[in-house]
C-alpha cells in the first residue's frame, strides 16, 4: 500500500529531521520539537484538513501510510502524529461550522498541534466515561479537569477534552470540548521517565478555563458517537500503523546490516537459525500489514461500525499489531545477538525499538480489550467474519 | 405515551441504575440511565429468556441500544419473525 507521492515526500522531510534528533529526545525523554516544527511547515498537521480550509485534503490511508513511514524512524513521533490526526478527524467530522472555520485553517497552517485529554484518575482508561462535569456559567462552559497523562501536553496548542455533560445523570454522558491553549490555565506536574516512548513526553495536566458553547464537538453528550465512529477506529488503526512502522524499520536496518560487506563477513547467512528468525520477523510484519489495510478497508466501507464483527476486527488489529510487532523485534534481537541487538548505539536501533514497542500491549491494554472481545464474541454465535 | 410491553420494562429495569424509579418509556435513553456496553451479553440473555427470541448480530448496533423504544422495536421484530418461521 503506497501513499500519494506528494505526501510521502513531505513525510520524508520530517523523517530526515527526526533522524537527526531521535537519539537526543530518547536520551532526554524530551518532546521532538524539531520534528513537530517540520510537521508544521510541511502542512502535515493539516493532512486531514480539507483543501477549502487550507489543508492537504488527505484521507485515512494517507494518515496510516505516514504513520508507518514516521514509525520507521521514531515511534514516539509517529504516535504523536497519529494521535494528532485522530483529534483532527474528530474536528473535521463533528465541529460546528463556526468552530470548523476558526480552527481548521489554523491546523492547516501548522499553528495548532492538538493533544487529547481523555485520561482521568480513577476510571482506569474507560474512554467512554468521565467523572468531571463541564460547568455552565454566563453562557460559557467552564473546564476544571485533571488528567494524569497527556501526550505532548506541555507543547500542544489546543486540547480536545472529554468531560461529563452538564447536568448528566450518569458517567456515560460525555462531551468532547475543544479548548485553545490561551483559553486555559495549564499546569503540568510530575516527571516523565518511561522505559520507552520517551519522546512522547506525557505529563499530568490540570486544565482550568472557559470556552464558548460552540466549542463542543458533536453536541452535548456526543462523545460516545465520536468515539465509536472516529476516535476508536483511528486510534487502533493509527497506533497499529506506528508499531508496524517501528518493526519494519528495525527489520530493514537489520537486513541492511547483514547484507553490508562487513555484515556478510561477520554473520553466517546460511545459518538456519538466523534465516528462520529473519523469516519469522518478516512473517509477523507482513501479517500486521495485511490486517491493517484490510481493517482500513472495512472501516471505510462498512455501513455500520458498531456491530460486533467490526468492533472485534478493530480490537483484533490492535492486539495483533501490539503482539506481533513487539515479537518481531524480539526475534531480531536474538538473530543478531548482544552487540547489535542489545546495546545502544547499534545501527540496528533494536534496543530502542524494543523498549518503545513494549508499550504497545499496555497502551489501551490488550488485557482489557480481550475482556471486551470475549463479550463481543458471545454476541456473535454464528461467527460472522468480516 | 409508553407502548412498551410490561415484561420488557421489567426486564430492562435491573440494567438501568440511574432510572431511579422514573417510568421507562420508548424515549428513555438507555446509556443515560446507566446501560453499560459490557452488559450487552447479559441483556441479550434476558431478552432470550423473556421473549424466547435471539437477536441477529446485525441488529446489535449502537442505534438498537440507544433507547428503550429502539431496543423494543428490534425485539418485537424478532418476535414477529419467529412467529412467522415457527
Amino acid at each position: 500500500m503506497t501513499a500519494r507521492p506528494e505526501v510521502t515526500a513531505l513525510v520524508e522531510r520530517v523523517c530526515a529531521v527526526a533522524a537527526g534528533h531521535v537519539d537526543k529526545t530518547d536520551d532526554l525523554a524530551s518532546f521532538p520539537v524539531e520534528a513537530l516544527d517540520e510537521l508544521r511547515v510541511t502542512g502535515l498537521l493539516g493532512l486531514l484538513v480539507d483543501r477549502a480550509h487550507g489543508g492537504l485534503g488527505g484521507n485515512l490511508r494517507d494518515v496510516l501510510a505516514a504513520s508507518i513511514q514516521l514509525g520507521r524512524v521514531d515511534m514516539s513521533l509517529a504516535m504523536i502524529f497519529a494521535m494528532h490526526c485522530q483529534q483532527v478527524a474528530a474536528v473535521v467530522g463533528y465541529a460546528e461550522p463556526k468552530l470548523a472555520d476558526e480552527l481548521l485553517p489554523e491546523i492547516a497552517a501548522g499553528r495548532v498541534y492538538l493533544a487529547s485529554v481523555t485520561t482521568e484518575a480513577g476510571k482506569g482508561g474507560h474512554l467512554l466515561s468521565s467523572e468531571t462535569e463541564l460547568g455552565v456559567a454566563a453562557g460559557e462552559l467552564t473546564i476544571d479537569r485533571f488528567a494524569p497523562i497527556v501526550t505532548g501536553g506541555a507543547v500542544a496548542d489546543g486540547f480536545l477534552v472529554t468531560m461529563r455533560s452538564p447536568g448528566a445523570r450518569s458517567a456515560n454522558q460525555v462531551s468532547l470540548v475543544y479548548a485553545h491553549r490561551d483559553q486555559l490555565e495549564v499546569t503540568a506536574s510530575g516527571d516523565w521517565q518511561p522505559m520507552g516512548m520517551r519522546a512522547s513526553h506525557s505529563l499530568a495536566l490540570r486544565l482550568t478555563g472557559r470556552v464558548p458553547e460552540h466549542q463542543v464537538l458533536g453536541g452535548q453528550g456526543g462523545f460516545r458517537q465520536i468515539a465509536l465512529q472516529t476516535f476508536a477506529p483511528l486510534a487502533h488503526l493509527g497506533w497499529s500503523a506506528c508499531w508496524l512502522g517501528t518493526a519494519t524499520g528495525a527489520l530493514s536496518r537489520v537486513l541492511r546490516m547483514l547484507r553490508s560487506p562487513t555484515g556478510r563477513g561477520s554473520a553466517d547467512l546460511d545459518s538456519e537459525l538466523l534465516l528462520t528468525r529473519l523469516s519469522t520477523a518478516r512473517q509477523r510484519v507482513d501479517t500486521v500489514h495485511a490486517l491493517l489495510w484490510h481493517t482500513a478497508d472495512v472501516v471505510e466501507s462498512a455501513p455500520e461500525l458498531s456491530v460486533p464483527r467490526v468492533q472485534l476486527l478493530l480490537n483484533a488489529l490492535k492486539i495483533t499489531a501490539a503482539e506481533q510487532c513487539y515479537q518481531a523485534v524480539e526475534a531480531l534481537i536474538d538473530a543478531v545477538g548482544l552487540r547489535h541487538g542489545y546495546l545502544r548505539g547499534s545501527v540496528t536501533g533494536l534496543e530502542r525499538a524494543h523498549r518503545d514497542l513494549r508499550s504497545a500491549a499496555l497502551n489501551y491494554s490488550n488485557d482489557r480489550l480481550h475482556l471486551a472481545d470475549g463479550k463481543l464474541a458471545l454476541l456473535d454465535p454464528d461467527v460472522h467474519l468480516v | 405515551m409508553s407502548t412498551l410491553d410490561p415484561r420488557f420494562v421489567a426486564m430492562l429495569e435491573p440494567f438501568l441504575p440511574f432510572a431511579a424509579g422514573e417510568p421507562i418509556t420508548e424515549e428513555s435513553d438507555l446509556r443515560e440511565l446507566g446501560l453499560d456496553s459490557m452488559q450487552a451479553i447479559e441483556l441479550m440473555f434476558a431478552v432470550e429468556d423473556t421473549f424466547a427470541v435471539v437477536l441477529p448480530d446485525d441488529a446489535l448496533t449502537e442505534h438498537t441500544f440507544a433507547t428503550a423504544g429502539s431496543l423494543w422495536q428490534v425485539v418485537s421484530r424478532a418476535m414477529g419473525d419467529s412467529v412467522v418461521t415457527s
